[in-house]
């Protein structure tokens, strides 16, 4: 084994021990053997979880909201890099403003968003102000929301920044010649953007977007703040079962954990088998 | 101990941590920590075998106290032996039963409260004092009420629950499934008739008793709870509610409990936590406690047994315009009853109201 390889493996080591003991507990305590309310072998909490309507609502809204604000950040990340990328002074600032919010915790976004969307909110005061709607609750409620309306834009809002700098650095490494060979054989600024810019974008984005989806899906603070009380986003299950009030359902919590767990992984999957797929069109 | 309150923080921060360090040499390190969390991390430690914990007094009651004793979690007794225990007020059945539950040593009062509404006097000039005429507002005002999904909510319905069965008397005496089903099947059918003419149309509930009150303050809600009847005056004196904001009691009833302080099983200085627990029951640190602009929280003590002095202070103690008048208080006053209520009625709360669409739409 060479010297990197070995440096890998004791990285990769370190990262991955805490996770398995970890799956480990919430595996064995999912089937009753350890944890809360421990009673020996049990499906008892796996059949609990599984037969409730609420836990499958939960999973399907967390997924979708995460989704449509993963998708959101990528067309804004899109559009921002293609709009924004000279090397003026106003696209330079531009390019600066639009990764700000970066480095906002997602407790912090989540207040934002609440500050802003809420039913007394910034956006409802100021079309109160202006006398589009009579009274700032008249606007259609998007915060703790069914649809999660809130908490997709949001989010979006706060993916946008990572999808950005990723789009940014492709455009500027792989990018500028493209286009230029595009232009040289005669494409117009709009067949260049639709059949080499956006193609190149979209395919260098999608390791990230579907990161990102997995931050939004497995985000706490925001869904809590933001989210609906049904159907309940699934963190925020997690979160209330673990401290029912009945002890005998707490344990139904590490079973939730493990289809968290679950969804994590195939996105993992995903963002290799994204990258090889932009990799195998780069080497083409 | 719960770390979500301002108030409370600095008083146990910049009141209690200095005394206790100048007078007995112990260092007061607060960690946050709640009921339900309190329970899972104790349960951990005691599954890894952890003799000594990290945690030497806990703010509990109800609930978490029955699932603590259930589990064999709690070091005791100890609780009677303190020295300041023979000036509590073990004659109120609100302080010496913990949702039913004999202390037996192994909780020590610290304070007591009674829920009460909350409402804006300039909004509102002639609230419903009872349950039924609540129905009526509610019914004659869409839109503008609700409660929230934790335990301040629960106290809610738990006292609807009360209310509609002719009073708590029924639920006493420990948990009784045929009495509890009666009593739910009223509440719900209650809830089916107006949560259409709740916040949202009962579709969604705020998550907890801060996001009600931010909500009331910002006029989305004309009514905030509290499991605390005098967490209006300190929140308006924290410029968090109108100044316009006042307290009121349901003539139903309304329910009052304590909280206690207990020693987990594993504390690494138990005898640190008997002085300090004993410190927090002495009458300096419980009318501290109970200034208004300090945190408002009920005495546990019984003001008869105070040197004259103390009971002088404690009766001079200024009673704020917007907080219920004591005797009101007292007379509206109920227990709480077995935690399985607690326990069964949040379950199908949450399961037969909030996770199904509201009545009209079924």
């Amino acid at each position: 084994m060479t010297r990197d390889a070995r440096a890998g493996m004791v990285a990769a080591t370190v990262i991955i021990v805490p996770v398995v003991v970890g799956l480990l507990y919430t595996a064995s305590a999912s089937v009753g053997l350890t944890g809360l309310d421990a009673h020996g072998l049990s499906t008892a909490r796996l059949a609990r979880v599984s037969a409730d309507s609420q836990v499958w609502r939960a999973i399907a809204w967390t997924l979708s909201t995460a989704t449509a604000g993963a998708l959101l950040a990528l067309t804004a990340a899109v559009t921002l890099a293609s709009v924004v990328r000279g090397t003026s002074i106003g696209d330079r600032a531009a390019r600066w403003l639009a990764i700000v919010p970066l480095p906002i915790p997602h407790v912090v976004a989540a207040s934002l968003g609440l500050l802003v969307l809420g039913e007394s909110g910034l956006l409802a005061r100021w079309t109160a102000a202006a006398g589009w709607v009579s009274i700032a609750r008249h606007l259609p409620a998007i915060t703790l929301d069914p649809w999660g309306i809130g908490f997709t834009l949001t989010m979006a809002w706060k993916e946008t920044p990572f999808l950005a700098i990723v789009a940014f650095a492709v455009l500027a490494t792989r990018g500028a010649q493209l286009d230029e060979v595009a232009r040289t054989l005669g494409a117009g600024r709009w067949a260049t953007f639709r059949r080499v810019t956006l193609p190149v974008l979209v395919r260098a984005l999608a390791p990230a977007t579907i990161a990102a989806t997995v931050f939004i899906a497995g985000s706490f603070e925001a869904p809590i703040i933001l989210g609906p009380s049904d159907p309940l986003p699934l963190p925020v299950l997690i979160w209330e079962r673990y401290g029912d009030l009945d002890l005998a359902r707490r344990g139904d919590a590490y079973v939730l954990i493990l289809i968290a767990f679950a969804i994590g992984i195939v996105g993992a999957a995903a963002v290799s088998w994204a990258r090889r797929w932009d990799l195998d069109a780069e080497t083409r | 101990m719960w770390r979500g309150d301002p108030s409370i923080n600095r008083y146990v921060d910049e009141w209690v941590a200095p005394r206790v360090r100048e007078q007995y040499g112990i260092t007061l390190n607060t960690v946050p920590g709640e009921g339900a969390e309190l329970v899972n991390d104790l349960v951990v430690q005691r599954d890894a075998g952890r003799a000594r914990g990290t945690v030497d007094l806990i703010w509990i009651n109800g609930e978490a106290f029955a699932n603590l004793r259930r589990e064999h979690l709690l070091y005791g007794p100890w609780a009677s032996r303190l020295p300041a225990a023979a000036l509590v007020d073990s004659a109120s059945p609100i302080i010496a039963r913990d949702f039913e539950q004999r202390p037996d040593g192994y909780e020590s009062p610290w304070g007591t409260v009674e829920f009460a509404l909350i409402y804006d006097s300039a909004r509102t000039p002639s609230p419903p004092r009872s349950y039924a005429a609540l129905a009526d507002w509610i019914r004659a005002h869409p839109g503008r009420f609700t409660h929230d999904q934790g335990f301040t909510g629960l106290t809610f319905l738990k006292g609807l629950m009360y209310a509609r069965a002719g009073g708590v008397a029924r639920f006493a005496g420990g948990f009784d499934s045929t009495r509890y089903a009666v009593g739910r099947d009223s509440v719900l059918a209650w809830l089916a008739r107006l949560t259409p003419s709740f916040w949202r149309e009962g579709r969604t509930y705020p998550r907890d008793v801060a996001e009600l009150e931010r909500m009331f303050a910002n006029g989305e809600v004309d009514f905030a709870m509290s499991n605390n009847e005098n967490d209006v005056v300190t929140k308006v004196r924290q410029g968090i509610l109108p100044a316009t904001a006042r307290a009121l009691v349901l003539r139903d009833g309304s329910i009052a409990n304590a909280h206690y302080l207990a020693i987990p099983y594993n504390a690494p200085n138990p005898a640190g936590a008997m002085v300090v627990a004993d410190f927090l029951l002495s009458p300096a640190a419980q009318y501290e406690k109970q200034r208004p602009e300090v945190w408002a929280d009920g005495t546990v003590l019984d003001r008869t047994r105070l040197p004259i002095e103390w009971q002088r202070r404690f009766a001079e103690l200024a009673r704020d315009p917007r907080a219920v008048p004591d005797d009101t208080l007292r007379r509206y006053a109920e227990p709480e009853v077995d935690p399985e209520y607690s326990v069964r009625l949040l379950d199908d709360w949450r399961t037969r109201v909030r996770a199904a669409p509201a009545p009209h739409t079924r």
